[in-house]
């Protein structure tokens, strides 16, 4: 297929998985908004900010003098940190919920903001508009359809009525939209692009989120961590894996093993190793690419990085680092699958 | 009779042909249906009627882009929901007429950048050939496959009391074809039961016609020869066009830079190396083409492209150079070619036009700008125009002192009363002036679907059918019987 195609359909599959999961995160977020104490709705956005990597709007010195500044660096300092003197001086309550409104615009419709969910929505519509041609009709109008719905609402449709049913239903857009992909597209090498970059942006994205959940609340190993249960269960929601987790383990929420489940479960469509398998298996599945140099070693580093979460994984001491690896690996492999089939050097043509 | 209150503003000219009515007010034999259709609707089930048929538009994501001064916007082309119906002896004369048409502009190019016999015999004057800035002479002593260097032609076709006239052939690049069908597709599926009804002629099965057309193009000895369509990029407003035909036709849907050429063969960029292309369908002008040939500051082309082309290792539809044929000024000769290639009178005729190159034309055009539409002869789309009639004189004078200062680049027309058609506005009926561009195709012969992508001038009293001037569109119904 053409290059530059295939490339749109990676990248259509990139997108909108970042707008999901953007959307799980905020629907959670904003569930807890109703009921949970200030500190975790303080813990819920630097989770979700320190996984996209991004600092939050109108973050700057002058606003956190009550920071104790190094530990907190890339922390959500807008809102200052709870209990501290700074925190009540600015209204405390009050303050953090008004400012969750920002954040959540921020993080939904702000324009300038690449990561938001309605850019990774209008960028994943875009590509599928630029290869319309290559996905099903299906598939175009289930995604042109939510694409129109969500041009109608801004924050303030959404905020005062029920955020969280907002982000369901793109949450449900999305999942329907793959749904529609899945019982109509033609099972080309666009499918297999469009899967793959579905699956390695899914596992970089859950292991982003895994190093900013250890970061918020280092695991001791004993069982115990700072945070919450709460703020564990949040991740078992994220990735729809509470009933799995229950049937597993206990209804008592451990945090190691719940990384364990996240990470090595073959049977939760969301975790970390499926992720890795399904990559691997997308990649095996499309013909070599024209740059045999990095086809083959984007092929070899699909496999090791499957290799870390299975034999690797159980046996670490250093999940931190371990994690710090798949991320970096990640990258390395998106780089590489560019290189063997989109981006390469003009190769000798094929016999005409 | 007793007209239906929706009806009851339709105001009938008897210097306008109207088609659904005759002049005394009857509604014409072939739209009897039609009529007593809508005039059984209530207006709730006609709003419904018209909603339903954008709406089609916008969930389609069938859009213009339109380039404003921050951003691009993709906008919906406005569609009347009340189609335009031809009876069949009506179609098949426009029929012959655009075959007979289309094939003399085919033997006219073949001619000019040949021996230009036309020329030699005097027919049309060599300046107005050579001149004409979309006359390209690296196409000299070229013969495309098949003799075709029109492969496909969009050509807008009026109507007034005197019948139909050719008012334009776009020979280049037309567009409008996938509103045709997308117009067709978003009608019958809100008027269903008028449609079955009304026993209308195909127009779905135009993609297999072109892909019939492009591939008889396809150099000899290709098993399986591979198809691309060329388009400038999402930038382009017609890219839904591009890309809704790529699909109908099974063509790859490339863009410059995914074409390389090597070794006089045209390859394309695929996830598992280069592949070559036999038919390039390009939607790109001559100028952008190869900037190795043509425009050297052209992003969208592809250096070397001509080469293989001449070569004969690439077909390209339609043939650099057939600018030429549907120049302004060429095109007040169409009617004598015909005479000429093919010894017959011309079934289609043209709208009287004066050259503003001779002087008593010249003369003619500046004594009656107010009667007159003038035209700049490298220009299209509606730009550029006078419709004197509708100008104020100090427009006029400001015209006129532009055409004095270059003549050649101007022609006039009668100000046409172009034919009107029912339109739903603001839930009444309301006459609109309208066009219609068939699309003819042409690979070893000459195929037409029953159809066409009717233009239509939603603002009131407007003539200009142009979708960047306010223009809006139509289902056309060619009726079986």
């Amino acid at each position: 297929m053409l290059a530059r195609s295939a490339q749109g359909l990676y990248w259509m599959g990139r997108y909108l998985e970042r707008a999901d999961h953007l959307c799980r995160l905020l629907r959670l977020q904003a569930e807890a908004l109703v009921d949970r104490p200030i500190a975790e709705i303080y813990n819920g956005w630097n989770r979700i900010y320190s996984c996209l990597d991004r600092q939050p709007p109108g973050s700057g010195p002058d606003l956190f003098p009550g920071n104790d500044g190094d530990s907190n660096a890339g922390m959500l300092q807008v809102m200052g940190v709870p209990g501290t003197a700074a925190w009540q001086r600015s209204g405390g309550d009050e303050y953090t919920l008004a400012d969750s409104f920002t954040l959540a615009d921020d993080l939904t419709f702000e324009r300038s903001n690449p990561d938001s969910v309605w850019n990774c929505f209008a960028m994943g519509r875009e590509n599928a508009r630029q290869m319309r041609h290559c996905i099903s009709a299906e598939m175009w109008r289930s995604l042109n359809l939510a694409y129109l719905r969500i041009q109608q609402v801004d924050i303030l449709d959404i905020w005062n009525a029920s955020p969280e049913a907002f982000y369901v239903e793109i949450d449900a857009d999305i999942d329907n939209f793959m749904g529609v992909a899945a019982a109509t597209m033609y099972r080309d090498e666009g499918w297999h692009f469009m899967q793959l970059g579905r699956y390695i942006e899914r596992a970089q994205l859950a292991v982003a989120l895994f190093l900013a959940q250890t970061e918020l609340f280092p695991p001791d190993y004993t069982g115990a961590s700072e945070g919450s249960e709460s703020d564990w269960i949040v991740l078992l929601r994220m990735y729809h894996a509470v009933e799995a987790y229950n049937r597993a383990y206990s209804v008592e929420v451990a945090p190691p093993q719940v990384l364990d489940l996240l990470v090595t479960d073959p049977l939760l469509p969301d975790s970390l190793c499926r992720s890795l398998d399904v990559a691997a298996a997308e990649l095996t599945a499309i013909a070599p690419g024209p740059d045999r140099g990095s086809d083959a070693a984007a092929r070899r580093l699909a496999g090791r990085l499957a290799a870390l979460v299975h034999y690797d994984w159980p046996d670490t001491n250093d999940q931190r680092g371990l994690l710090t690896r798949l991320e970096t690996h990640c990258r390395e492999l998106h780089s590489l699958v560019s290189a063997a089939f989109f981006d390469y050097a003009h190769a000798r043509p094929a016999m005409p | 009779m007793s007209t239906p209150d929706r009806f009851q503003d339709y105001n009938l000219d008897e210097r306008v042909y109207d088609e659904m009515f005759l002049p005394a007010g009857e509604p014409r034999e072939h739209c009897q249906r039609l009529f007593d259709a809508l005039s059984d609707f209530s207006g709730e089930q006609l709003a419904s009627v018209q909603e339903r048929v954008t709406r089609s538009f916008s969930n389609e994501g069938i859009t213009f882009t339109v380039y404003g001064d921050e951003e691009a916007e993709e906008r919906i082309i406005p569609v009347d929901c009340i189609p335009r119906l031809l009876p069949k002896a009506e179609w098949d004369f426009l029929d012959a007429g655009l075959t007979q048409r289309l094939r003399t502009l085919n033997l006219f190019l073949q001619d000019v950048y040949g021996d230009a016999g036309i020329v030699a015999d005097g027919v049309i004057p060599a300046d107005v050939v050579y001149e004409c800035p979309h006359y390209r002479p690296e196409m000299r002593g070229f013969t495309p496959p098949q003799g075709t260097w029109v492969a496909v032609c969009g050509t807008d076709v009026v109507r007034t009391n005197d019948g139909f006239r050719v008012l334009e052939d776009n020979l280049r690049v037309p567009s409008g074809v996938s509103y045709m069908i997308a117009n067709r597709k978003a009608t019958k599926a809100s008027l269903r039961r008028l449609y079955r009804d009304s026993r209308v002629q195909e127009v779905e099965h135009y993609g297999r016609l072109l892909q019939e057309t492009l591939l008889e193009l396809a150099p000899d000895g290709r098993v399986n020869p591979r198809l691309a369509l060329l388009t400038p990029g999402v930038y382009n407003s017609a890219f839904y066009e591009h890309m809704f035909l790529s699909r109908e036709i099974g063509a790859e849907l490339v863009e410059g830079r995914d074409l390389i050429v090597r070794d006089g063969f045209v390859y394309m960029r695929t996830t598992t190396g280069l592949q070559r292309i036999d038919v390039l369908y390009r939607r790109v002008d001559d100028d952008f083409l190869d900037p190795s040939v043509f425009r050297s500051d052209s992003v969208l082309g592809v250096p070397g492209l001509m080469d293989a082309y001449r070569a004969g290792n690439v077909a390209l539809a339609n043939a650099p150079g057939t600018g030429v044929a549907d120049d302004k000024s060429v095109y007040a000769y169409v009617p004598d070619m015909v005479r000429y290639y093919l010894n017959e009178e011309p079934l289609l005729e043209n709208v009287e036009t004066h050259l503003c190159r001779n002087s008593e034309d010249l003369e003619y055009t500046l004594d009656n700008l107010d009667k007159l539409v003038v035209k700049r002869v490298g220009e299209s789309g509606g730009y550029g125009m006078l419709v004197g009639p509708h100008a104020t004189p100090a427009e006029r004078a400001e015209y006129a002192e532009q055409v004095r200062a270059d003549p050649n680049d101007f022609i006039s027309q009668p100000t046409l009363d172009l034919s009107r058609s029912p339109c739903l506005i603001e839930g009444n009926f309301e006459p609109r002036h309208v066009d219609l561009r068939p699309f003819i195709l042409h690979g070893r012969k000459t195929r037409i679907v029953p159809g066409a992508f009717c233009r239509v001038a939603l603002r009131r009293g407007s003539l200009v059918v142009n979708s960047s001037q306010g223009g809006g569109g139509k289902d056309v119904w060619v009726l079986q019987d």
